[in-house]
């Protein structure tokens, strides 16, 4: 659970808290550094500590003999005094001299200095105690004795300051040496350090952007549209976590919105097609009542009544006649909304060009080829009229020679191929394309079609089949007539 | 996910305790690698006693051989001793230098002394102030030196004799003249030096032979001043007699004489008797220039004064004398004796 503890803090902490560390980092290179560059500077400092002892020594020994010397001078109190003074002085100072024997030479020579202070204040004394008691002999000899001392004492003093103070310039120089690589250690000591620290933090740093970058790669490819984008991962309870879960969220709300939004189209765009279905079903109710309206079985009984009337009359050609416009009434009574055999369909078609043929005074030829093992297939009824119709008034009305609509049943392979020939105008292909995407209304605006067009066959047949390509129209060219075909599939006898 | 996450923190903390560990380590090694560069002022090794050697050519290759003797017995037996003056930059005489010990309060004085009465009264006054004082090379034989510590004078003396009888002999049949030997002594005349020539003379003398054909003399050389002792030696070579055989006492003689040889252009009309086994001596012989000298065992002679020094401490007396072993270097063993010391030279001592 530790493990969680930093990465859940505020954004501002985790900075803050590596500003903090690298800062701490630094300071604590710059400390040791300094530490260490002051440790040899005070060493270096302290290297002529001991000369300037030693010259302290020295001019305190001056001191005393001067103010000896004055005293048996002049015998001043003042010099008295004076020499009281510089004898305590000097006692105190050569006090820190060295004086165990040891192989060091500084020590010995210490030792030296100090043991013959102390014989040469002894005879100081005793001359100083001769000149106050006026024994001028002893206190001459005793001042000899001690100038002699004064002059060794001081030999040995330069001859130690000497020593060392040539001792502490190879020292001062070894230093000084130190120093200056210590300051080129501390310089790349440095810099190491701070590379290493830039490199850390451009990598931490890193590390700590990069939710928020993919988030911006996410929101950028949701920006462009983009919903089925990965959902970045949550991986903090920082800010930028909880802006990563926040629009996490809000990509699972869109997407949520926008299928519900599909849903809901796609259930108005069904409702709109069945309020359309509806009212195709409304105009076909319609048309189905007008279509009522005529009546049919009226025309057909009166045709009947006709007929008889022409057979007593003995009008053959009349009876025959309105026989065949009663029989093509009456299958329009009969079938009109479910499939029928095909056989019907070729009745129909006969009782019709026998009409029209009575109309065209037989200019019309008619040939049927049909293969009477076929004729017992299902057909939605009222599509081969049309189709002989469509020929009869668009194929070969208007042309001056022969004309001639052929129709022909034919089995091929598991289907019943149904064609419709003429040789009449033919059709350019743009109608031929017209008339197959439905668009023939302008073809078909006869005064005397019984009412249905080819828009009306083609679809009905699609419906039927359950397919488009239903109706194939080949027509070579102008003059050349028209052809067309449609299939149905071949049931086998029944 | 995880092990990464928890690679990548791994990464940040190593990184940190490697930089802070880098700048640990370089401090602490340079500061380490410094303090043991610079000289260490304290932690001196401590010593019982503290001798001093006293002698007015501290710097001969004799003197520095004793001192180095002395100054390794020293340490075994936790004795520092000094040669004192070494490290003063004045140049003081033995007599202030003994001023300067006795002031200094020393545990105990090796000198070279001289039969002189300052020389005498200072080895009083140092006794006088609970001082022991040896003698070592030269004696003051009246003084109150607990001991003296140097070759036996007089089979110095002899062995010098048997030299220059030999050369006599050679010279002798080559010339018949009177052989002039002239023996080096100092102008303070010490009894040393006496004692040797006396032993010379002694020997000679008594042999019938040579007592006519040798005729011994003794030369005063000037040693009071500085350079004086190679200008009175010059002088020896600028008169009419220059004398066959010269015998040396000290170093500083047979140095002198080997180089005025050479430079007088004296190579085997002068015969050299020299003193100590110096380089240049000894150099000299390997090329005939000297014909023999005098190999004093200087090692065992500064051994000799620390050990009076310390059984005079212990137990309140010490040997009268003591006789330092001698050898005779010539052209016949100069070669192995060479060798020897060439073998023996990484025993030197500060």
């Amino acid at each position: 659970m530790r493990r969680h503890k930093f990465a859940d803090l505020p954004l501002q902490i985790k900075i803050t808290v590596i500003y903090i560390l690298s800062s701490v980092l630094i300071l604590g290179v710059n400390l040791s550094l300094l530490i260490g560059i002051s440790t040899v500077s005070s060493r270096l400092q302290r290297t002529y500590e001991d000369n300037l002892y030693l010259n302290e020594i020295s001019n305190s020994l001056d001191k005393v003999q001067d103010s000896m010397t004055r005293y048996l001078n002049s015998k001043s109190s003042d010099a008295l005094e004076e020499y009281y003074l510089s004898d305590q002085e000097f006692r105190n100072i050569i006090e820190g001299l060295n004086s165990g024997i040891t192989d060091s030479s500084y020590d010995l020579m210490q030792r030296n200095i100090k043991n013959m202070s102390d014989d040469y204040l002894d005879l100081v004394s005793q001359a100083i105690e001769a000149k106050r008691g006026r024994n001028v002999e002893k206190y001459r000899l005793r001042y000899e004795s001690a100038t002699e001392m004064y002059n060794y004492i001081n030999i040995y003093i330069e001859s130690l300051n000497n020593r060392q103070f040539e001792d502490n310039s190879k020292t001062y120089s070894e230093i000084s040496v130190s120093l200056r690589s210590m300051q080129n250690v501390s310089l790349v000591v440095m810099f190491v350090v701070i590379l290493l620290n830039v490199f850390a933090i451009v990598n931490y740093t890193g590390r700590l952007i990069k939710p928020l970058r993919t988030l911006s790669e996410s929101a950028n490819e949701v920006a462009k549209g983009n919903f089925d984008v990965d959902l970045p991962r949550v991986e903090s309870k920082d800010e930028i976590g909880v802006v990563t879960s926040a629009f996490n969220k809000m990509v699972v709300s869109i997407r949520n919105y926008i299928s519900q939004i599909r849903e809901n189209m796609e259930n108005e765009r069904r409702h709109k097609e069945k309020e359309l279905m509806m009212e195709t079903h409304l105009k076909d109710a319609q048309l189905k009542y007008l279509q009522a309206q005529i009546n049919p079985h009226f025309l057909f009984n009166t045709l009947n009544a006709g007929a008889q009337l022409a057979m007593m009359e003995g009008a053959d050609k009349t009876y025959e006649f309105v026989q065949n416009m009663s029989e093509f009434f009456r299958y329009n009574v009969k079938h009109s909304d479910e499939p029928i055999l095909l056989k019907d369909e070729i009745d129909l078609v006969d009782h019709y060009m026998f009409i029209i043929n009575v109309r065209f005074a037989g200019e019309i030829k008619f040939i049927k080829q049909i293969d009477e093992d076929v004729l017992n297939v299902h057909i939605p009824g009222m599509i081969l009229q049309p189709l002989v119709e469509n020929a009869v008034n668009h194929g070969v009305r208007n042309v001056d020679y022969d004309k001639v609509i052929t129709v022909s049943v034919r089995k091929d392979g598991s289907e019943v191929c149904v064609s419709v020939k003429d040789n009449g105008i033919g059709m350019s292909q743009e109608t031929i394309n017209d008339i197959l995407i439905g668009n023939s209304k302008k073809h078909s605006d006869s005064m005397d079609s019984n009412g249905v067009g080819l828009d009306n066959v083609i679809e009905r047949l699609r419906i039927f089949l359950d397919r488009d390509d239903v109706m194939e129209i080949i027509s070579e060219g102008e003059e050349k007539g028209t052809e067309f075909i449609f299939r149905l599939p071949f049931e086998g006898d029944n | 996910m995880k092990r990464k996450h928890r690679g990548t923190r791994y990464f940040y903390i190593v990184t940190y305790i490697a930089m802070v560990l880098v700048t640990a380590i370089v401090t602490v090694g340079f500061l380490r690698v410094y303090l043991k560069n610079t000289p260490r002022k304290t932690g001196a090794q401590v010593y019982d006693k503290y001798y001093v050697l006293i002698t007015d050519e501290r710097d001969s290759s004799f003197w520095k051989s004793v001192y180095s003797g002395a100054y390794n017995f020293g340490l075994e037996n936790n004795v520092y001793v000094e040669n004192l003056g070494a490290t003063l930059s004045a140049d003081l005489s033995k007599e202030e230098l003994m001023r300067i010990a006795i002031a200094s309060n020393v545990d105990g004085i090796i000198v070279n002394a001289e039969e002189t009465d300052t020389m005498r009264s200072l080895i009083n006054e140092a006794t006088a102030a609970s001082i022991p004082v040896v003698t070592v090379n030269n004696d003051c034989v009246s003084s109150k030196r607990i001991s003296y510590v140097g070759i036996s004078n007089y089979t110095l003396g002899k062995e010098y004799s048997k030299q220059i009888m030999d050369i006599a002999d050679d010279l002798f049949y080559r010339d018949a003249g009177v052989v002039n030997v002239a023996v080096l002594v100092s102008s303070a005349q010490t009894s040393g030096q006496s004692i040797i020539y006396s032993g010379i003379q002694e020997n000679i003398e008594t042999s019938d032979n040579y007592s006519a054909m040798v005729e011994l003399s003794m030369v005063s050389v000037d040693d009071k001043n500085a350079f004086s002792v190679e200008e009175s030696i010059r002088d020896l070579f600028i008169g009419e007699d220059i004398p066959d055989i010269i015998v040396c006492l000290n170093e500083l003689d047979s140095t002198c004489v080997h180089q005025a040889v050479i430079d007088y252009n004296k190579v085997g009309r002068v015969h050299i008797l020299g003193y100590y086994d110096s380089p240049e001596i000894l150099q000299g012989i390997d090329r005939y220039i000297v014909d023999s000298t005098i190999r004093i065992d200087t090692t065992e002679m500064g051994e000799y004064c620390v050990d009076a020094l310390i059984s005079y401490d212990k137990v309140g007396y010490s040997n009268q004398f003591k006789d330092v072993d001698i050898t005779l270097i010539n052209n016949t063993n100069i070669k192995s004796y060479l060798k020897e010391q060439e073998e023996a030279k990484d025993d030197e001592t500060p």
